[in-house]
């Protein structure tokens, strides 16, 4: 009997300290796995900004096989980082995804071509093997493959389609002509393999003029007709975006900062701090809010798709400044 | 709350049918309607708690909406099984039998081998295919080959280690029998010890029929020309396209089920005198 009271008074010690911890909660679903592509928001939380604005963030990474759009549909988070194909794709397959922020203002995709595969322009790519991730990923290639004209489903003169994991094997083992990778990410971990600038043919999207919006926030509709979980995303929007141009003026602590929070143990410093730097070229341009002629350019890519667009009707309602507004100013 | 009340009723209308069904001496008609009752009461219970509860199409698509989409990809459906189940499963089946049974004769005639090999092939048959998968998707390729591999080495175990138990099935009598008859290695193998081991071996081919399909799909997922079920489960998924998803999985039953039928009726007619096969 007396060790019973004893464990139910500790329990209720227990509970009223957790309640006494300051903070709404928020959870952010990643993109990819723990790296610095999502260094401002790991910063944010580790510099206390979350913190300072009563918010209580957990951030889950993702992985191959997570999808982020199925993780918001279920629930598993409030906040996602997506790409904006992506999420107007899913937007029109029902799921009503709107963008919040977009902290990244340029496209760090671009296909890596090796030159002894005969690669020197975009008119050698007919006949050859290119590697995209799919998973959402595909969308920019996918357009832009139509824009060159170039067919997709294998039939002559247009191009063999691989679906590459996400490593750059295909290239370096030459089952691939030319690879999907990131500035920030892939490219150097072809460079580390031992190929050279000189050995390889790179092709920026931006420089493609087909390049779309990358990491946004998005949120599901009904998330922001609750004017509780509005506010809660207005502080989580500007203590993200500080974390943001934290890291963008402190790469390498940054990186730091990644790699602490990294649980899986598998980032290189060396790598983290090269990935700070290309992302922070990435991001600066931005304030965080959504820039209404970069949307209409990434609507206008993917709706020239040709016989098989990513969407088939420009979204209505599928941005809004409405939590930018209040947090940035 | 219509849909949720028309699945409760069904849901008792085919389990009241089903009770009076197996009451009933068992009969061709009864076997046969009692599971297609059962299934099709299953399929009604989801579409219409998917309905009532109005859960997301992107989470949990209703079963008309996988039918309507299975008619509309009949063809995406169709260059996808010739991909994954022709070229990868039923090539890698095949190699993998031939390579299990070669082995396995190997074993029987020289006993050393069976004392090395067959600890070598258990530690082997532990390893997982979602780690071997990668491995021999970049040392065979992105085609059919590497499927085809990684159906060879999770179906090598099984048919092995039962075809080595199935040689070893005949009595020693029946063996000194053909002794007697100064009948040799070969031919004993031929006439006694090989139909001996038929039950054995079957019970092999039809574990492997099922890890083969598994082995085809699942090596599709680490890389694949844009064509085979494992890929378009895959990234179906990442374009919330679950209605097609699901679709490919119904295509995948079918052709798991069928494969193993097939095979269990193969057995059926060749070791027609094992006790197993009387009714």
């Amino acid at each position: 009997m007396n060790v019973f009271y004893k464990c139910v008074g500790a329990a209720a010690l227990g509970a009223m300290s957790t309640a006494a911890q300051a903070g709404d909660d928020l959870t952010l679903q990643l993109k990819w796995v723990t790296q610095a592509q999502f260094g401002g928001y790991y910063v944010a939380l580790d510099k206390g900004f979350y913190e300072e604005e009563g918010l209580n963030v957990t951030i889950k990474p993702g992985g191959p096989d997570i999808a982020p759009t199925q993780v918001l549909a279920g629930g598993g988070a409030d906040v996602t980082v997506e790409w904006m194909p992506a999420a107007l794709a899913a937007r029109e397959k029902g799921l009503p995804m709107v963008n919040i922020a977009q902290p990244f203002k340029s496209s760090g995709m671009m296909l890596t071509c090796r030159k002894d595969a005969g690669i020197s322009s975009t008119d050698d790519f007919a006949g050859k093997t290119l590697g995209v991730w799919f998973f959402g990923n595909e969308f920019p290639f996918l357009s832009w493959m139509n824009k060159l004209g170039l067919a997709t489903d294998g039939s002559d003169g247009g191009v063999t389609v691989l679906k590459q994991g996400f490593n750059v094997d295909p290239l370096l083992q030459k089952q691939a002509a030319c690879v999907s990778t990131m500035t920030y990410n892939e490219y150097w971990q072809v460079i580390d393999a031992g190929l050279t600038p000189d050995d390889l043919m790179v092709f920026k999207y931006e420089d493609q003029g087909v390049a779309t919006l990358e990491d946004g926030l998005y949120v599901l509709e009904e998330t922001l007709a609750d004017p509780a979980m509005e506010d809660k995303l207005v502080r989580f929007v500007r203590a993200s975006m500080k974390g943001w141009k934290y890291a963008e003026m402190n790469p390498d602590e940054a990186a730091d900062i990644v790699l602490e929070n990294d649980a899986s143990g598998a980032q290189t410093e060396e790598h983290q701090q090269r990935m700070m730097r290309e992302i922070s070229k990435l991001t600066s341009g931005s304030n965080g809010a959504l820039g209404e002629a970069d949307y209409e350019r990434t609507v206008q890519s993917l709706l020239s798709g040709g016989s098989d667009p990513v969407i088939t009707m420009a979204p209505k309602g599928a941005w809004t400044h409405a939590i930018t507004d209040k947090a940035l100013n | 709350m219509m849909w949720l009340i028309a699945g409760a009723m069904v849901w008792a209308l085919g389990w009241f049918v089903n009770v009076r069904l197996a009451a009933l001496p068992k009969s061709r008609a009864t076997s046969l309607l009692v599971p297609v009752i059962f299934g099709l009461t299953l399929v009604f219970i989801w579409e219409s708690v998917v309905r009532g509860l109005e859960i997301q199409q992107v989470l949990l698509p209703a079963p008309s909406v996988i039918a309507a989409r299975f008619m509309a990809s009949t063809s995406i459906l169709w260059q996808d099984w010739v991909q994954t189940v022709v070229k990868g499963m039923m090539s890698g089946y095949i190699i993998g039998c031939i390579a299990a049974f070669g082995m396995a004769l190997a074993v029987d005639r020289f006993p050393f081998l069976q004392r090395g090999l067959l600890p070598v092939g258990n530690f082997a048959a532990a390893l997982p295919v979602i780690g071997m998968a990668p491995i021999l998707v970049m040392w065979f390729g992105f085609d059919w080959q590497s499927k085809a591999a990684v159906v060879v080495v999770m179906i090598f175990f099984p048919i092995l280690v039962n075809t080595v138990q199935g040689l070893q099935a005949s009595d020693t009598m029946q063996r000194d029998l053909m002794r007697t008859y100064a009948a040799g290695y070969w031919k004993t193998l031929f006439k006694l010890r090989l139909p001996a081991a038929m039950p054995f071996i079957f019970n092999g081919l039809k574990i492997a029929t099922t890890l083969a399909l598994i082995g085809a799909i699942v090596a599709e997922f680490f890389g694949s020309p844009i064509r085979g079920m494992g890929f378009r489960i895959s990234t179906s998924v990442g374009q919330l396209a679950l209605d097609l998803v699901w679709a490919e999985i119904v295509v995948a039953a079918i052709t798991g089920s069928a494969f193993y039928g097939g095979m269990a009726l193969l057995e059926r007619k060749w070791t027609f005198w094992h006790p197993s096969q009387r009714n």
